[in-house]
């Protein structure tokens, strides 16, 4: 009995001593969270960016941190990129406190999902630190910018405008989905179908059928291949699914159809990119390397109270051009763009 | 006088208390802002819900249970104070409403196991897995928030004044109120002699199944509490709320020194096992170790602790055996 008290009376004090010592020797430090005001400072050259991505290992998230690595050591800056393992917000919280505790002068977050980090966020910048996310939101009052890699709503014109362009504007095509409850994919079907019905330069193509590949690779392929063999005058194949476009494109390679049937879709780049360089399939995406230069560029100018996330706010970022703060802070990376031959080396995702 | 300092020397609880102060000095000095009041505040309250769950599961594991469902039972609490949230609930009924939920969980758990005597491990995986599919099948995809401000407060404030964060305050509580039941207490010597021997603490007049079931119905309440500071943390009631933290709980309770053969183990033991867990993990998120590693770290310490409490309690037994024969064989090494 005594001897788990004495234990526990132990343990306490050397606990409690500590904390004292260390409140006392670090009561100024300048990550301490109480010490700062909220209204951040202007850091002069170089900065400390902390990354947060929504999973460390994602090569997507891995593709924008060598963006952003190769944007800072222009300059000396420092980039510390975080490795989350669950791709939820409560796993990114230990993370913004590691920052926070690091007294970086930016975090950027690639939220996923919008509130579970806010309280943490909210510390960031009581302890002026300033906040931005890319790729994916937070809560708009945790943060200043938000960097959108592509208007979605322009990614269904896009795959329409490229496949017009393989097929020479004329045409049966039909549309290879991925499932029926898709929120994405049915939107993007929609302003196809708005843009073939309204827009004259699309008259002379006709939708013939929308089949589901489900999300999977195998049933992606059967379903190509059986297009192919119900409408023997098809042109063409728009697959709006990362999964299913390498796979219907690897089908109808297969079975000797691709040529004569084009195909146009979305996907990372890396996985259809042999059939890009064959001329008969092209791919709407955006240049993930270009979202870290974008991250970066805006976190260093707005450490550096440069800029503020203003709507109408212009500023330059080096070898992407002029950007415009859009409404409630976001800055649009730009339009989602068809890879071609001619540019499918600057894809490196 | 010897015998009490060698026997001191000997026990877990003492070796931990080592641990906890070399492994907090080496991380104060190597470890930049290991030190600052703002990692100290915020890796504790961060910790929170684990340590707490982990002592009525001390317990449990002492009568030889186990309940591997906490993280799904506090994940459905905090569904359940989302929900009444959501309904324009006042905080008291919210609150009430998390820890009723916490405690029928509790009582599912402790009915197939204390009642129908099936076996603890397969039953909470079980509910593990239910508890967590309702969440889901309650709440749906959306989360829940904003929160009241109680909740926020609870989950990310320290106490005005201190680097003590509200969230680690429910902790200390019932460290000291279960720290007094186990040790001091007629009950907490039948929880001992449950785990040390079932049938001989029935037939001893114990009501072995009536305490083995209310520890379940107080790991599910304990549960529920946790859950709440947990949305506190996250700001938002999600269906993955507390997802995964059984890892973090369970590693404590074995780290601290409680035997899986049951009858073994101390409170004082789990405060300093959290202590050590929560310096690892805030020293390795400050080294910017990634997710990934901190887990095999967590998991390694896990198997490690087993190794050594369980070979330390059979070397010092098999010491004892052969030295009360013979004392002449040389084994007093002490």
């Amino acid at each position: 009995m005594n001897r788990s008290a004495l234990t526990l009376a132990v343990g306490a004090t050397a606990v409690l001593t500590f904390a004292l010592t260390s409140c006392a020797s670090d009561g100024g430090g300048s990550g301490d969270g109480s010490a700062n005001s909220a209204s951040g400072k202007c850091v002069e050259g170089p900065i400390k960016i902390g990354l947060i991505p929504k999973l460390g290992t994602d090569p997507y998230m891995v593709t924008v941190q060598k963006a952003v690595e190769a944007a800072a050591a222009k300059d000396g800056s420092t980039v510390i990129y975080t490795s989350p393992s669950d791709a939820t917000g409560a796993a990114q919280i230990p993370f913004v406190n590691q920052l926070i505790s690091q007294g970086v002068d930016v975090i950027a977050i690639s939220g996923s999902d919008l509130n579970s980090a806010s309280a943490a966020l909210a510390k960031a910048k009581q302890a002026g630190i300033k906040v931005i996310s890319w790729d994916s939101d937070v809560a708009p009052d945790s943060r200043a910018f938000f960097l959108n890699q592509a208007d979605t709503g322009k990614i269904g014109d896009q795959m329409l405008a490229s496949l017009s362009d393989m097929i020479g504007g004329e045409g049966e095509f039909a549309i290879l989905s991925s499932t029926q409850t898709a929120v994405n994919q049915n939107a993007w079907i929609a302003s196809i179908k708005d843009k073939l019905a309204n827009d004259a330069k699309y008259s002379k193509m006709k939708l013939v059928t929308v089949a589901y590949g489900e999300e999977k690779a195998d049933v992606n392929a059967q379903k190509a291949k059986e297009l192919v063999q119900a409408y023997p005058n098809l042109k063409g194949i728009i697959v709006p699914a990362g999964i299913g476009l390498p796979a219907a494109a690897e089908a109808l390679s297969q079975s000797g159809d691709l040529g004569r049937v084009k195909i146009s879709g979305l996907g990372p780049v890396t996985l259809v990119k042999q059939y890009i360089d064959t001329g008969n399939v092209q791919d709407v995406w955006w240049n993930v390397q270009n979202l870290g230069t974008l991250t970066f560029a805006t976190a260093e100018q707005y450490a550096q109270c440069k800029i503020e996330p203003k709507e109408g706010t212009s500023y330059e970022v080096d070898g992407l051009g002029k950007f415009t703060v859009g409404e409630n802070g976001t800055v649009l990376l730009g339009e989602p763009t068809i890879v071609t031959p001619a540019n499918v080396k600057d894809f490196p995702f | 006088m010897w015998g009490t300092v060698t026997a001191k020397l000997r026990s877990w609880e003492f070796i931990l208390l080592v641990l906890v102060v070399v492994v907090l000095l080496v991380a104060a000095a190597s470890v930049p802002g290991f030190t600052r009041p703002f990692s100290i505040s915020t890796g504790l309250a961060t910790f929170a819900p684990a340590a707490l769950m982990a002592l009525p599961l001390a317990l449990l594991v002492i009568v030889r249970d186990i309940d591997i469902s906490v993280a799904s039972i506090a994940g459905l609490s905090s569904v359940a104070a989302g929900l009444a949230i959501e309904a324009g609930q006042s905080v008291p009924v919210v609150v009430v409403a998390a820890l009723v939920t916490g405690l029928l969980c509790g009582a599912v758990n402790g009915f197939f196991v204390a009642v129908l005597g099936l076996p603890a491990l397969l039953v909470t995986l079980g509910t593990l897995a239910l508890f967590r599919g309702l969440c889901y099948v309650l709440l749906g995809g959306t989360p829940i928030s904003p929160l009241p401000e109680f909740f926020t407060v609870l989950g990310n404030d320290n106490i005005p004044g201190f680097v003590i964060p509200w969230a680690i305050v429910p902790f200390l509580v019932l460290a000291v109120v279960f720290g007094i039941v186990l040790h001091r207490s007629t009950v907490g010597r039948r929880i001992y002699a449950i785990g040390g021997n079932p049938e001989t603490a029935r037939y001893s007049g114990i009501r072995v199944a009536r305490i083995r079931f209310v520890l379940f119905v107080i790991s599910g309440v304990v549960s529920g509490l946790a859950g709440m500071i947990y949305m506190g943390i996250t700001s938002q009631v999600a269906p993955d709320g507390a997802q995964g933290l059984e890892l973090d709980v369970i590693t404590v309770v074995f780290l601290a020194g409680v035997s899986v053969l049951g009858g073994k183990g101390r409170i004082t033991g789990v405060v300093l096992a959290s202590i050590l867990i929560l310096a690892l993990r805030k020293s390795l998120q400050l080294m910017n170790v990634s997710g990934y590693t901190q887990g095999i770290a967590v998991g390694g310490v896990l198997i490690a602790s087993l190794l050594v409490t369980n070979l330390s309690q059979r070397v010092i037994g098999s010491v004892r055996e052969r030295r009360r024969p013979a004392s002449q064989l040389g084994a007093d090494t002490t």
